[in-house]
């Protein structure tokens, strides 16, 4: 899948989530500034791995700050088997 | 018929086992222990799974072995003042929320009230599965004891270690969570101390919590679970280590004396490590499936492992009812559609809970404090959570007769 297309998807997810309009969310942006808590990150996380049909490890979201690290992280995991 | 083994008499095996006769398919279970002997502590039953305990007509016993707490509160660690309280029986607020109640229930009566139900006619006891073979169109379990079991299909009801797991994963998938607790059934009485016995609630301090809450049918003792950031790393191979016996209480060390009282008064001087099981890829392998902790061993501080090993049961009993004949990898695939992606949330939900639990007095923990006020909200989406809808929605035509319908 084009980054781009991961790029809007979580930009979806994470307007759906924190309540926030798409268009105020661009790569650069702070999870935190968006209002994502820890809890919040959970649905983001499940939402993601739906939608894009991967899992990401419990090692690894808890350290996605911006928008962009997430989109990196999906953009570069393989598909589920 | 369809010859159906499952491994585990637990809660989700049993559960399993009563969700499937109520379809018409008969299971037999295999349980390593010699006899059926819950461990001594107690279990939060929420409106997830009882809604599916009372279709089988179990309501009725439940209620009487079980305690429904006043109010969820949430207390300070050190000064126990209320941070938040929601109804539960107050109002009967929980029940007339999500359908049905929430009940404090020891184990061990939950356990007889679901084995009673089943019988014990296809209940193997001492059987400790040892190795799994697949044949073109069955399984075959063999047992520690020399016993075989041939079936078409196999459900790992075993826990956080289980052995079917392995099998379907080729993996050790079980992670400690750097926390540990000590657990513990003190008769109320001797609780002096303690505001609202018949509450359940979470006392929060820095890196640790107690939750408790009362059981049986007239709330005559509490049951405790105290969770500590300690050891960092697991050196033991059982779950279950003895420590001095002054450990326990010198872990809460300053905490309110309803703490500390409740915690000494129990003196049983075990510490449980938390385990929990990664996200799998995979729920199965051929004819051979899991469900429960098993699947997705998670941190009890949603208080829902048992909870949705039950969800688990009955949503793979129905499907399985309802693909008769069908190839089993779709139905197995169906199920884990089902049931992953739920499953998955509480168990990430649980894991940051821990740590939020866990937060020393300061800004991060009057954040939080602000946050357990709208904990009904926030979390009603585990709990008005309906096995049965979710395979209506998911296009599984619901067999849906209740005990009594069928007769």
């Amino acid at each position: 899948m084009p980054q781009d297309q991961v790029l809007a998807g979580i930009t979806e997810i994470l307007g759906g989530v924190a309540g926030i309009s798409q268009a105020d969310i661009t790569p650069e942006t702070s999870l935190a500034d968006l209002g994502i808590d820890s809890l919040m990150m959970v649905e983001v996380v499940v939402a993601a791995e739906d939608r894009f049909g991967l899992l990401i490890s419990d090692d690894d979201w808890p350290r996605f700050k911006t928008v962009l690290d997430a989109t990196r992280y999906i953009d570069q995991a393989g598909e589920w088997p | 018929m369809v010859r159906i083994g499952i491994v585990g008499a637990g809660i989700g095996g049993l559960s399993l086992a009563l969700a499937l006769r109520e379809r018409g398919l008969q299971a037999d279970v295999f349980e390593q222990a010699p006899e059926l002997t819950e461990i001594g502590a107690a279990i939060g039953l929420a409106a997830n799974a009882i809604r599916e305990f009372d279709r089988l007509g179990l309501a009725g016993e439940l209620t009487a072995a079980s305690t429904i707490p006043t109010e969820l509160i949430y207390r300070h660690w050190r000064d126990g003042s209320r941070i938040a309280a929601h109804p539960v029986r107050q109002d009967d607020w929980y029940a007339r929320q999500f359908g049905a109640p929430w009940f404090g229930v020891h184990r061990a009566d939950l356990q007889k009230i679901l084995s009673a139900a089943f019988g014990a006619e296809h209940v193997h006891l001492g059987c400790r599965l040892v190795n799994i073979t697949e044949q073109a169109d069955s399984v075959v379990l063999e047992f520690a004891n020399g016993r075989t079991h041939v079936a078409d299909l196999v459900v790992g009801a075993d826990g956080v270690r289980s052995v079917v797991r392995r099998w379907i994963t080729g993996a050790d998938d079980m992670v400690y969570s750097g926390t540990s607790a000590f657990r513990g059934i003190v008769p109320t009485e001797n609780l002096p101390s303690l505001p609202d016995p018949h509450a359940i609630q979470f006392w929060m301090g820095p890196d640790a919590h107690l939750l408790h809450y009362a059981i049986g049918g007239a709330g005559e003792a509490v049951n405790f679970f105290a969770v500590v950031e300690t050891p960092s790393i697991w050196l033991h191979d059982s779950s279950v280590t003895e420590v001095a016996d002054e450990v326990p209480v010198a872990s809460f060390r300053g905490w309110h004396p309803a703490v500390t009282e409740m915690i000494d008064a129990a003196s049983s001087p075990i510490r449980w490590g938390l385990f929990t099981v990664r996200p799998l890829l995979r729920w199965y392998r051929g004819r051979v499936v899991i469900l429960g902790d098993a699947a997705h061993g998670m941190l009890p501080h949603h208080g829902q492992g048992a909870n949705t090993s039950v969800e688990d049961a009955f949503a793979l009993a129905g499907l399985l009812a309802s693909a008769r004949g069908d190839d089993l990898e779709a139905t197995f695939s169906r199920y884990q559609v089902l049931r992953r992606a739920r499953t998955r949330k509480i168990q990430r939900s649980s894991q940051v809970t821990s740590a939020l639990l866990h937060l020393p007095d300061g800004p991060a923990a009057r954040a939080r404090d602000a946050k357990v006020a709208a904990v009904p909200q926030d979390f009603g989406w585990i709990h008005e959570y309906d096995v049965q809808r979710a395979l209506e929605a998911s296009g599984v035509v619901s067999v849906g007769h209740s005990r009594n319908e069928a007769r």
